[in-house]
């Protein structure tokens, strides 16, 4: 960053609204971890919970990426780069899943 | 986009527009969410096709959830996130030239990632002590691996952070280009955030769900 753009009064106007931003996004997020702690111990059905709990890491995953990471404020390719490493990751897992998903293997393979 | 965050993300003419320190940093961290996601995968895989937990040394059934302490882990979580806020602080201070604002917050980022590991170290010696080594079962070597793999990206971090702390006392962390190397080095921060984000949840919260755990074989209902 050069100095003349350190300086700059918009530039600096900018820089403080995402430190409010910021600020607000972390008390978000140590909410939301409050919540996760609090919802495991509730008597709530286990599909709400793992739906709920899902979406709330799924909540502080992309606003740490967007926010935090400035996804938000910068290049869209960058977005697009990560999404791809994202899909391949869940991809990857899904596959597993299914590969997995036969519990019993046919033994006379293995004798 | 504002102007203003145009010249926050000013770039130099490259013919993708992005600095390549940071498109490099990028890609490279698109990468590592793929050898996380398959981690996680096989931890969560086995601990499917093996839901029993773990046997002690002297041969002893135990249970996960009276293994993981979740107080710890939480207190791991909130910890990591906040040294994540203030990583994006000292971002936000470099960008302004604030090298004062910038070296505090990163010894507060140092500070805190260090609490996360020594929370690792304890947690594993935790681990060691109820009878679960990286060879006695595949939850101890999933586990391990995982969380091991997670605590060293931590420790580079660390380290990371540590050298563009004293860095800054030469003179030498000042222009566009300082900016982008702590934005890079923020970069890597937050992802290791958000890979706890996901293993605190997959790996640890769902241990908890339910009388007997998410997977069916934790405590035994009360009689």
């Amino acid at each position: 960053m050069s100095d003349a753009v350190a300086h700059d009064p918009d530039f600096l106007a900018e820089e403080v609204r995402r430190y409010h931003h910021f600020i607000t996004l972390a008390l978000w997020l140590a909410a939301i971890t409050g919540a996760e702690i609090v919802l495991i111990f509730l008597p709530v059905p286990m599909p709400i919970i793992l739906t709920a709990l899902s979406l709330m890491s799924a909540i502080k995953f992309f606003a740490v990426i967007l926010w935090f990471m400035h996804l938000i404020y910068d290049h869209k390719l960058l977005f697009w780069i990560f999404m791809c490493g994202l899909v391949l990751a869940f991809a990857t897992y899904s596959v597993l899943l299914a590969l997995f998903s036969v519990d019993r293997i046919d033994t006379k393979w293995f004798s | 986009m504002s102007q203003a965050a145009d010249a926050t993300h000013a770039h130099a003419p490259t013919s993708t527009g992005i600095d390549h320190k940071k498109l490099i940093m990028w890609l490279f961290l698109a990468s590592d969410c793929m050898f996380f996601g398959t981690l996680i995968s096989t931890h969560l895989l086995y601990r499917k096709l093996y839901p029993t937990g773990f046997t002690d040394a002297e041969g002893h059934q135990q249970f996960i959830q009276k293994l993981f302490n979740i107080e710890l882990t939480s207190f791991s979580t909130f910890i990591l996130l906040m040294s994540s806020f203030l990583m994006a602080l000292a971002v936000s201070a470099m960008h302004k030239g604030q090298i004062k604002s910038f070296r505090r917050n990163v010894l507060g980022v140092i500070f805190f990632g260090l609490i996360f590991l020594g929370c690792q170290v304890y947690e594993f010696t935790h681990f060691y002590h109820q009878g679960l080594t990286i060879q006695n079962s595949v939850f101890g070597s999933t586990l391990y691996v995982l969380t091991g793999t997670h605590g060293t990206h931590v420790a580079i971090g660390v380290l990371w952070l540590i050298l563009l702390y004293f860095y800054s006392f030469t003179g030498k962390l000042t222009g566009h280009m300082a900016g982008l190397d702590v934005e890079v080095a923020g970069l890597y921060w937050h992802f290791v955030d958000i890979v706890w984000i996901i293993i605190f949840t997959v790996v640890y919260l769902v241990e908890y769900l339910g009388p007997s755990g998410f997977w069916g074989t934790g405590l035994p209902l009360a009689k």
